[in-house]
């Protein structure tokens, strides 16, 4: 009974460690310092798509303010390492726990919004999260924080010479987060969070708590999208408002997913590598005086999807799959 | 023994509209029992009241010996109501399997067990051929079948059929009427909700007329149709005069 189920499960798993096993090996061959960067962005933006996923793929609650998570997971970090010599890593802990309570109490009244109410909210919420940091004297309002950097460390999470142990880490935040969601897919949780998205009133009578539910999705994809702030200021070691909570980092976390398939495992990785390689070469291609030019690429190309394959890229794979599983 | 549903005075009003005024009935173990009525006479409101939909304005519901007037949908459903919806609702990207294992996971938290309590469903509602197809692609009547798997995978104590037999062909009417015998005989109570009186009486051990938000009469199916209140009530009053 329901082999095909298992066999698919572990087929998934497989797959994903043989990937995972050729990222790693990949620095063997690139030695180039940009490229290099590129696909560090690349697993870094993968890893949030698939946090961000959770709960706005699995659970339908589309959320353009994940930037604010971001930012507190890097604000949290800095803050803890620069005024009490916290170290990063458990900065980063800490960033995520707080971020998933305030993932929780935002989520008390947004989550009774619907629909484009509820994504209009969150979009506010993390502007004004934005305008708040800007301000904060303490945490050093619009000039930001500067890490300061001295050598190589692990214990401090900073490297000069090298960008490798970066790489390393966001692969490893990227199987994280992926490994979370094949795990949470087969479980109550993905269940629930599949139900309440598609028909909350029927998933309250088949005993869902709906309520309950979002906020578990909530928390999770917060979590680990602070995880992913707290990298990145170390990665920059250099954090403002606007390099860690900008509205592009919503807007990049959610791209990969709608591009690769939303509410689904391979979509958010599948979106991450065509997408930010591609934001990266026509950045640095059109240089300074084109800023934004990487904003109508997306655009043309989520206009293109979603006309050609609203189901995302991975539909093209799951279609043959389909016409196998009927035969 | 105390029946297993019963509804004490309850009043539904929204706004001015009354949908529901003063209902009192009761459910026993083991029943059939058909909740009738023309079309506004407030079935629909009674049912969603029973589900835990919304509370009512006034009256209380018990459950099985216990208050649940207070309590969501979700808790009912964990107390062992479970429902169908006469406008139906799957989860239209999920697989049949898939829509029936939420339901399933109410009393089963290890995913194995609720996976195969799911499929044990579906065999019992004949749907199993149909487990690895996404809900959205299901013909009408499958849609409504699954609404019952659905139910059905949460062990409810009592069953709320909400028209699952209505705009069905002939074949496919009795296919469900069968259907639902095999619930009864499964141990499960069920109130069903439904228009199509020639389908319902004989299925019923005893039905319930609502007209204009109130119980009209209550009785066997075959002294209920022959009652003068509800023949008007359906057909005017001139003809409950002529019979």
């Amino acid at each position: 009974m329901d082999k095909n189920f298992a066999v698919r499960r572990r087929r998934d798993l497989i797959v994903a460690a043989v990937l995972a096993g050729l990222a790693a090996l990949a620095p063997l061959f690139i030695k180039d310092v940009y490229v290099q960067n590129i696909l560090i962005l690349t697993l870094m933006y993968a890893a949030l798509s698939q946090s961000w996923n959770i709960l706005s793929g699995y659970c339908g609650q589309i959320s353009l303010g994940h930037a604010l998570y971001f930012g507190i997971g890097a604000y949290t970090t800095e803050l803890l390492f620069t005024k009490f010599g916290v170290l990063p890593w458990f900065g980063m802990l800490a960033g995520g726990v707080i971020a998933a309570i305030i993932a929780m109490g935002l989520g008390y009244p947004f989550f009774r919004l619907r629909g484009h109410y509820f994504v209009i909210a969150t979009i506010v919420i993390a502007e004004i999260g934005l305008l708040l940091f800007q301000n904060w004297e303490w945490a050093g309002a619009a000039m930001g924080i500067t890490i300061p950097v001295r050598g190589d460390s692990w214990l401090k999470f900073q490297f000069m010479r090298s960008k490798l142990p970066y790489f390393y880490f966001a692969l490893a935040l990227c199987c994280l987060a992926w490994f979370v969601t094949w795990w949470l897919e087969d479980s109550k949780w993905g269940f629930w969070w599949r139900a309440v998205k598609d028909n909350p009133e029927a998933a309250e009578s088949l005993g869902v708590v709906v309520f309950n539910s979002k906020m578990g999705a909530a928390a999770v994809s917060a979590f680990l999208v602070a995880v992913g702030g707290a990298f990145y200021a170390q990665f920059l070691a250099y954090i403002d408002p606007e390099s860690v909570m900008g509205f592009q980092f919503s807007l990049l976390m959610a791209l990969p997913a709608v591009l690769g398939g939303i509410g689904t495992l391979w979509g958010p990785v599948l979106g991450a590598a065509i997408l930010i390689p591609m934001t990266e070469l026509t950045r640095s291609y059109i240089g300074g005086s084109g800023r934004g030019v990487d904003l109508i690429v997306y655009g043309a190309l989520i206009v293109a999807i979603s006309l050609a394959l609203p189901q995302g890229l991975v539909s093209l794979f799951s279609r043959s799959k389909a016409k196998g599983a009927t035969r | 023994m105390t029946a297993l549903l019963e509804t004490r005075g309850v009043w539904q009003r929204f706004g001015g509209l009354v949908a529901n005024s003063d209902v009192s009935i009761s459910v026993g173990r083991g029943e059939i029992v058909g909740l009738i009525g023309p079309n506004g006479a407030g079935k629909s409101t009674l049912f969603n009241l029973i589900a835990g939909v919304l509370p009512p304005t006034q009256g209380s519901i018990w459950f099985d010996g216990e208050d649940v007037t207070g309590l969501p949908a979700a808790a009912r459903c964990q107390r062992g109501v479970g429902r169908t919806f006469q406008v139906v609702k799957s989860f239209e990207t999920m697989t049949v399997i898939d829509n029936v294992i939420v339901g399933a996971l109410v009393r089963n938290t290890v995913m194995r067990e609720a996976r195969r309590k799911a499929h044990e469903v579906l065999e019992f509602t004949g749907l199993a051929a149909r487990a690895d197809v996404l809900a959205s692609d299901l013909v009408p009547a499958e849609k409504r079948r699954l609404e019952v798997a659905r139910a059905l995978a949460t062990e409810p104590k009592l069953l709320l059929l909400d028209e699952v037999l209505t705009g069905l062909t002939p074949t496919e009417a009795q296919t469900g009427v069968a259907l639902v015998r095999k619930v009864r005989d499964a141990g499960i109570t069920v109130l069903m909700v439904e228009h199509v009186m020639e389908i319902v009486m004989p299925l019923v051990d005893r039905a319930i007329v609502l007209d204009l938000g109130k119980v009209l009469v209550e009785g066997k199916p075959a002294d209920v149709v022959r009652d003068p209140k509800v023949i008007s009530a359906y057909l005017g009053d001139r003809h409950a005069v002529s019979a």
